[in-house]
């Protein structure tokens, strides 16, 4: 988070953005849970599918919700949209390498 | 942490909060019960219907000759109840309607088979007490009266929201924490009571509530993560290995002969494999599934205090019932190797499957702690929001949202109490009067249910609350009282069962409880402070504003 600092009245430091960020948490933080749990599945490689599966699709969820409830603390739905892209990147860039 | 987070946040907290509140408090209410799903079983199956246990290899000649002559039930998978190291001497088995909803009990027939006096097979349609599946049901998805695929839905949506309310209510309340933790003040300003109560059981129990919020929105979409992972992830593996067919491939079903279930083990040989498997491993039941296939084998079910259990059943060593040779232990509770005892450890987290006797103890006061979250959390946001009493002026007339809200939470929250109870009660009263035992648990449960709603929204939530509260615990003392009219009156067709005599105590404690409840409502209501949600004012006169003002008070 960046450094604090004194929101005054006309001008408010973050911006509540209620659609954009709460739209950014739940479609980039399930994009992002998704690759997370191919990033598992590429490190569970020895592991038999039937249990590996259950594994990664337990993921998801806690990740993909530790995203949207952390959302609103961006100071702007563009800049939750930003960095969520740049780590669902990030993320998938790793994947592929991965693999 | 800055004062813009916490207000947005704030805002997170109340919106999701009431969105899923009430919704919550009957999945919590409910599932507190589901934990003693089986003394609740035991409770409500009249004595005619419970068969005597016999030695353990005594029900081999069942077995086989069922087996043999049922081809349903070899298909099905035949399940043997395990009783203090002996046997039920009945086999059940179960028919899911074609097409049905692979999570809607009510669509499934049970069928049992004993032996007749004459040594041959009997097979009858048994429809267990349906009481239990229908608790299960309310609190599997939120109140809604059948476990279908748009309920679910909403179930996992409902669970998003309460994920999203648990952390939205921790980043409130962490900069404040060490100071409001220990502080319960108790004293005249009731809602400040309120709120730190709130606040000090949503901190001591939130592991608890997170296992919860993210467990439920596992079960409510699993078939939708695996069907993407599947397409993204697993390259359509996923789905190729869930449709191996269980018997080996059809096509050599013609060429090879068929396994004769005469020549399988008996019971106490496979119950001692799985003992063998697992120490501390006590087996409660046998399912023989396509024993006269390819791949016959026997889950031994049991629990173990020692290991953790995948399901609410417990877990299960799948035996060779020809041979005896241990199949798998993946899901045997104290014999599972590393990833499948985290798996597991998910279900039996939400189930509370380990520890022996204390956990599903302490699940259900979490349980009724949780629902109480919910329910104060409600009537937190309608105090907040009413317009205040200016000092020595008239009391304000309230906005009609909150009048609603409250009336909708007292409604919800103790007709849901209500129903339950009495429905419980019912199910001493139902047998042998009643054929379609589902539908009249349902029925009773909802009448009371939107009765007490439709009361609540008729009085208001204050002139509501206390009448309701006393109805509820009168509902809940017909748990005990149906048990003792039982032993008293046998004639009544109710009866008593004294291994399920923690079933009637409870509910007695159940019932006190209330009706105290119900006492402090109505002196809060009487004598409390008139600026309250929880004042029935002082409106006598019966003009249409004085109405608008009792409605919101």
């Amino acid at each position: 988070m960046p450094a604090a600092t004194k929101p005054t009245a006309d001008k408010p430091a973050i911006r509540t953005d209620w659609l954009s960020k709460t739209l950014a948490g739940l479609l980039l933080g399930l994009s992002l849970a998704l690759i997370a749990s191919g990033l598992l599945m590429a490190r569970l490689d020895g592991m038999p599918l039937p249990v590996s599966g259950q594994l990664a699709m337990w993921l998801v969820p806690p990740v993909w919700l530790l995203v949207l409830s952390l959302v609103y603390f961006f100071r702007s739905g563009l800049r939750a949209w930003a960095w969520l892209l740049a780590a669902n990147a990030l993320a998938l860039g790793l994947w592929w390498w991965l693999r | 942490m800055r004062a813009d987070y916490i207000r947005i946040y704030k805002s997170v907290h109340t919106w999701t909060g009431i969105l899923a509140g009430m919704a919550l408090f009957i999945a919590f209410y409910a599932g507190a019960l589901t934990v003693f799903k089986e003394p609740l079983r035991r409770w409500s199956t009249p004595p005619a219907a419970l068969v005597q246990p016999i030695p353990l290899d005594d029900v081999q000649p069942l077995i086989v000759q069922t087996l043999k002559t049922t081809p349903e039930a070899v298909r099905r998978g035949v399940t043997l109840r395990l009783e203090g190291g002996q046997a039920i001497p009945r086999l059940d088995w179960q028919v899911r309607a074609a097409g049905a909803d692979d999570h809607d009990a009510s669509a499934t027939r049970h069928y049992s088979a004993m032996l007749a006096a004459d040594g041959g097979v009997q097979v009858r349609e048994a429809p267990p007490s349906r009481l239990v599946e229908f608790i299960d049901v309310l609190h599997r998805v939120v109140g809604l009266p059948t476990d279908s695929d748009p309920h679910r839905w909403i179930m996992g949506v409902i669970c998003v929201l309460y994920l999203v309310a648990l952390v939205s209510g921790v980043v409130v309340l962490l900069p404040s924490l060490v100071k409001d933790f220990f502080a319960l003040r108790v004293g005249r300003n009731k809602k400040r009571m309120w709120l730190d109560a709130h606040n000090v059981v949503g901190i001591v129990s939130l592991p608890f509530h997170i296992v919860m919020a993210l467990s439920a929105v596992v079960f409510a979409w699993h078939d939708q993560i695996y069907a993407v992972q599947d397409r993204l992830i697993h390259q359509g593996q996923w789905s190729q290995g869930l449709a191996r067919p269980q018997g080996g491939p059809d096509f050599m079903r013609g060429f090879m002969p068929e396994r004769d279930p005469a020549r399988m083990l008996p019971p106490s040989r496979l119950v001692q494999a799985a003992r063998a498997a697992a120490p501390g491993f006590e087996p409660t039941g046998l399912q023989y599934l396509q024993v006269t296939g390819l791949r016959p084998v026997v889950r031994v079910w049991g629990q173990n205090p020692q290991g953790i259990a995948p399901r609410a059943l417990g877990g299960f060593a799948a035996i060779d019932p020809y041979t005896g040779d241990v199949q798998s232990t993946d899901f045997l509770p104290g014999a599972q190797n590393t990833p499948n005892l985290v798996i597991s450890s998910f279900f039996a987290l939400h189930m509370a499957s380990f520890g022996g006797a204390v956990v599903p103890w302490l699940y259900f006061l979490l349980g009724l702690a949780g629902a109480w979250l919910f329910y104060s959390g409600n009537l937190l946001w309608v105090e907040s929001r009413r317009k205040a009493q200016r000092k020595g002026g008239a009391l304000p007339v309230q906005r009609r949202d909150t009048a609603l809200m409250a009336a909708a939470t007292v409604g919800v929250c103790v007709g849901c109490m209500a129903g339950i109870s009495l429905t419980l009660a019912a199910a001493k009263w139902l047998p042998g009067r009643v054929s379609d035992m589902a539908a009249w648990h349902m029925g009773v449960y909802y009448t009371v249910f939107f009765a007490s709603l439709v009361f609540a929204f008729w009085r208001g939530a204050a002139r509501a609350a206390a009448p309701l509260l006393w109805l509820a615990a009168a509902c809940t003392l017909a748990v005990p009282a149906s048990s003792l009219l039982g032993w008293l009156l046998p004639a009544s067709g109710a009866w008593a069962d004294g291994a399920s005599l923690g079933v009637d105590l409870t509910a007695t404690a159940g019932a006190l409880a209330l009706a105290w409840m119900a006492r402090a409502t109505a002196r809060r209501v009487q004598g409390g402070a008139q600026d309250s949600v929880w004042s029935a004012g002082n409106a006598t006169t019966k003009s249409e504003e004085k109405q608008a003002v009792a409605l919101t008070q």
